[in-house]
């Protein structure tokens, strides 16, 4: 019994050592080296590239990559629920309507993001569309600012938010509603004190669907961003690109993965409900 | 379950609206005879351009190969681990592939890149189609694992129980009883598999080789030197191939 | 079963009728290369080519740095091919192998990055300046002029670390390879001075939002500047008065590659006056080229952007090699200038 069980697992097991915790443990040992004279990695080891992450400049961009991930997470959330809610209560339909939150994302990403950017620049479809109604006289400077790269980044991660809370609401009882109805509940009441809790797990599920990523972004904040501000993410790529300096590059992304591990790991408790 | 209401489908009309909008707009500009914003008449022009150009052309070829062999590995990979995972807990699997959902991309691309520099050393492998399927792989079983361990818990684990009271081995309890009830949570991890993979662009940029030039890379490329209608017309064309597969799939499921 | 041998044998034969003939892989700059010049080369000498591009040095060094990047010949600017020789990425250049090398010009036949052309052979030439929209009056003609208050909002400089902190050093009168920190750090306060007026940093993606006018004032690389220009009157360009930085890109054969003798060939090719005309004319560029820049046609010749006046070309600066302790600190400006 127990050897088919490990042949199940085998593959996975193969999978993950050598496609992504080896490449993990390279990447922590090369966060100790020293950066090669042009670029890359050369010895000796030390621990110089943690202490200069711990400028003040470099915690401001952890903070505001906080920040900016928090706003987008909320956000996929409250416009996420409502539409895994109409989903959920769809019948027969289900899957088509939750394909149709789908669909989008089978064009590129980039695509999608450059389709903002058309949408929302001076001589965009939004302000064309304003100025003629007669709302606006100038163009409203709708791209590279934060609150575009906050747009992109919503519209990018709804699905994952979507689709965990789907998952959830699916399984909802009925009954449940049903009685808390026939016990004098108005719709509102059920939602909230009722609906909402029972999704936790889907909620929790999609916020580190969707946290996460954010957390990490480079090519949203980047291009809505008009380059103006720098998340962690764009930190990262820097690193590894214009300033080719390996080490420093590895200490930050370690250091953003053990801040996200941290954050699990009080987020998730290991019971029944758990992603995994 | 029809209590939805009249708010929650407004709403929902709202929302997908929102989703498909900046679609809508590439498509139909990407029937403008001009290149900018203002409207010059119709032209079928640009699908012209996208059909000829090669380069495109062979991504496009590239992302569906990469997509579709990487969805098919992971998918399996993962249906079996979720299955393995589901009877018998690992923490440290199950830690692994949680960290490797939420690893940045750019952290796993660059790890991957670091990792195929150093079997370089060893063995002769070039950066490839196989190098970027790999990856593709590896970063996708998690999200397979993920769908479909949540499909088998809502699964009445005492249906294996009688098929192996009856006499079937393990193996066969799976495949007979297990899998034909997950089915719907594996094809929605494989739908979510091919998504993420043909969709990807920081790790694939990273890991492709000279002949793996997918999609997302030549619309970068493209995207980068300025508003090109190509790129809506290639878009365009995604979406209704992959809206007519889906639309078509449902239409089979429900006859 | 039948069906399943059956494909196996036609894959198997579209297998033996695979394409022999030896193939060489270029990677190069986007839009930096006539539509012809590579089937001409297949076709004369009877091989294959594969040509990818990239957009930036930074994306190009990223995939070869492993030395396993499949390919064979690529285009860094100057100031890469040192950190690429200190890599051990590059192969030797065999000037016997190159006939056509006496067409480069004089001054690129020894150029400073590479005096002997051991390892890289000169190719085309870009420079960085101020595109402008003609609403803007007076147009721009100095670095000082996009730090003009009635700008906010409508001009943009470039997303490179190099170029932007150059323009604000050639503004404060310093040298654009300057290694003294405390000029770097008087250069990063003009830049995060500027920062409240700057639109976004772009590089071409600035060119339509010039055309169409929602940017004023670009900081913007003569190629890109040159190809707005051709689909608008309304768009000049401008070499600064204080000085601005030129990027020479030069060939260089990689170490890795199983094909040096074809890849000579290529250069050798590029190198062909007309060909190399071609080139410059598709690519919008300056050409390093002197056979070829007699062959170019005379609008092409003159023009001011990409042909500029000897007393012109006497104000830009090329672009050195950053040394790696300057490197750490333009690296740290760069990020403070971002964060700000």
């Amino acid at each position: 019994m127990k050897r088919l069980r490990a042949w199940f697992l085998a593959p996975s097991w193969t999978v993950m050592l050598t496609l992504f915790l080896a490449p993990l443990v390279i990447v922590c040992a090369y966060s100790f080296l020293t950066r090669g004279v042009y670029g890359g990695i050369s010895p000796p080891w030390t621990l110089e590239s943690y202490q200069r992450l711990a400028d003040p400049i470099y915690l401001a961009i952890l903070w505001r990559s906080f920040w900016v991930a928090g706003i987008s997470t909320i956000l996929c959330l409250l416009l996420g629920f409502p539409l895994a809610l109409f989903v959920s209560r769809s019948g027969k339909r289900k899957n088509l309507y939750l394909s149709l939150v789908i669909l989008p994302f089978w064009t590129s990403f980039l695509v999608r993001t450059y389709a903002w950017m058309f949408l929302l620049r001076d001589t965009g479809l939004v302000n064309t569309a304003l100025q003629k109604l007669g709302l606006i006289h100038d163009p409203l400077p709708l791209l590279y600012n934060n609150g575009a790269v906050v747009l992109g980044l919503v519209y990018g991660y709804l699905p994952f938010m979507v689709l965990p809370l789907y998952a959830t609401l699916e399984r909802l009882d009925p009954n449940l509603l049903e009685a808390a109805a026939d016990l004098g509940a108005r719709p509102w009441v059920t939602l909230t004190r009722v609906v909402v809790p029972l999704c936790a797990p889907g909620i929790r599920a999609g916020t580190i669907l969707v946290f996460i990523p954010c957390l990490g972004a480079y090519l949203t904040p980047d291009l809505l961003g008009g380059g103006k501000s720098v998340m962690i993410g764009n930190l990262i790529q820097n690193q590894f690109t214009n300033a080719r300096d390996w080490p420093f590059g590895s200490a930050i992304s370690l250091t953003l993965m053990v801040i996200v591990m941290a954050l699990l790991m009080t987020f998730i408790r290991r019971d029944q409900e758990a992603l995994l | 379950m029809k209590r939805r209401g009249l708010a929650l489908t407004i709403y929902a009309l709202a929302a997908y609206l929102f989703l498909h909008l900046p679609l809508l707009i590439l498509a139909a500009f990407s029937f403008n005879q001009s290149r900018f914003t203002v409207w010059q008449g119709f032209s079928m022009h640009w699908y012209h351009a996208a059909l000829e150009d090669s380069q495109l052309m062979e991504a496009s070829w590239n992302s569906l190969i990469i997509a579709t062999v990487a969805t098919v590995a992971s998918t399996i990979i993962g249906t079996l681990c979720a299955y393995g995972l589901w009877k018998r807990s690992s923490p440290v699997l199950a830690g692994s592939l949680y960290l490797s959902l939420v690893t940045p991309e750019i952290v796993t691309g660059i790890s991957l890149l670091a990792f195929y520099q150093w079997i370089f050393r060893f063995l002769r492998v070039q950066l490839g189609m196989h190098t970027v399927i790999l990856a593709h792989t590896a970063f996708s079983i998690a999200y397979v694992v993920v769908i479909v361990i949540a499909r088998l818990r809502t699964m009445d684990g005492q249906l294996e129980e009688a098929a192996l009271d009856l006499g079937a081995n393990e193996w066969q309890a799976f495949r007979h009883v297990t899998l034909p009830v997950i089915l719907p949570g594996v094809i929605a991890a494989a739908l979510l598999a091919f998504t993420v993979s043909f969709d990807d662009y920081v790790i694939t940029s990273l890991v492709a080789g000279v002949n793996s030039e997918t999609l997302p890379m030549v619309i970068y490329a493209i995207a980068r030197r300025g508003v090109n209608p190509v790129v809506n017309a290639i878009s365009a064309l995604i979406v209704v191939g992959f809206g007519s597969l889906i639309l078509l799939s449902e239409r089979l499921r429900t006859t | 079963m039948n069906r399943r041998i059956f494909l196996l044998g036609v894959t198997g034969l579209a297998a033996c009728t695979r394409d022999t003939r030896p193939r060489l892989n270029v990677f190069n700059w986007s839009n930096y290369i006539a539509p012809d010049t590579v089937p001409k080369f297949e076709k004369e000498f009877g091989v294959r080519v594969r040509y990818g591009i990239y957009e930036s040095n930074e994306e190009m060094l990223a995939r070869v740095m492993g030395g396993n990047s499949g390919w064979d010949l690529v285009f860094p600017t100057d100031y890469i091919v040192k950190p690429m020789l200190a890599n051990d990425l590059i192969g030797p250049v065999h000037r016997d192998l190159l006939p056509n090398l006496g067409e480069l010009e004089g001054l690129f036949q020894k150029p400073e990055w590479d005096p002997e052309l051991k390892w890289s052979v000169p190719y085309m030439v870009t420079a960085a300046g101020i595109a402008y929209n003609r609403k803007l009056i007076p147009p721009p003609r100095a670095w000082a002029d996009m730090w003009d208050p009635r700008l906010r909002g409508r001009l943009t400089m470039l997303d490179d670390p190099f170029d932007t902190i150059g323009a604000c050093l050639k503004k404060l009168g310093f040298s654009v390879n300057t290694t003294d920190p405390a000029q770097l750090g008087k250069a990063q306060a003009e830049a995060v001075r500027q920062k409240p007026l700057v639109r976004a940093y772009l590089n071409a993606e600035a060119r339509d939002q010039l055309v169409s006018g929602d940017v004023l004032a670009a900081h913007m690389w003569n190629t890109t500047a040159q190809q707005a220009m051709d689909s608008s009157n309304e768009v000049g360009f401008v070499y600064p008065l204080e000085g601005y930085a030129v990027y020479p890109d030069a060939s260089v054969i990689l170490r890795e590659s199983s094909h040096p003798e074809l890849a000579h060939q290529f250069i050798n090719f590029l190198l062909r006056p007309d060909i190399a005309a071609a080139n410059a004319v598709t690519a919008r560029t300056t050409t390093t080229n002197a056979g070829a820049r007699k062959l170019l046609p005379p609008d092409f010749r003159d023009n001011p952007t990409l042909y500029p006046s000897r007393e012109v070309v006497a104000r830009g600066e090329w672009a050195k090699t950053v040394d790696p302790s300057t490197q750490r600190l333009r690296d740290r400006l760069w990020t403070e200038i971002k964060s700000a």
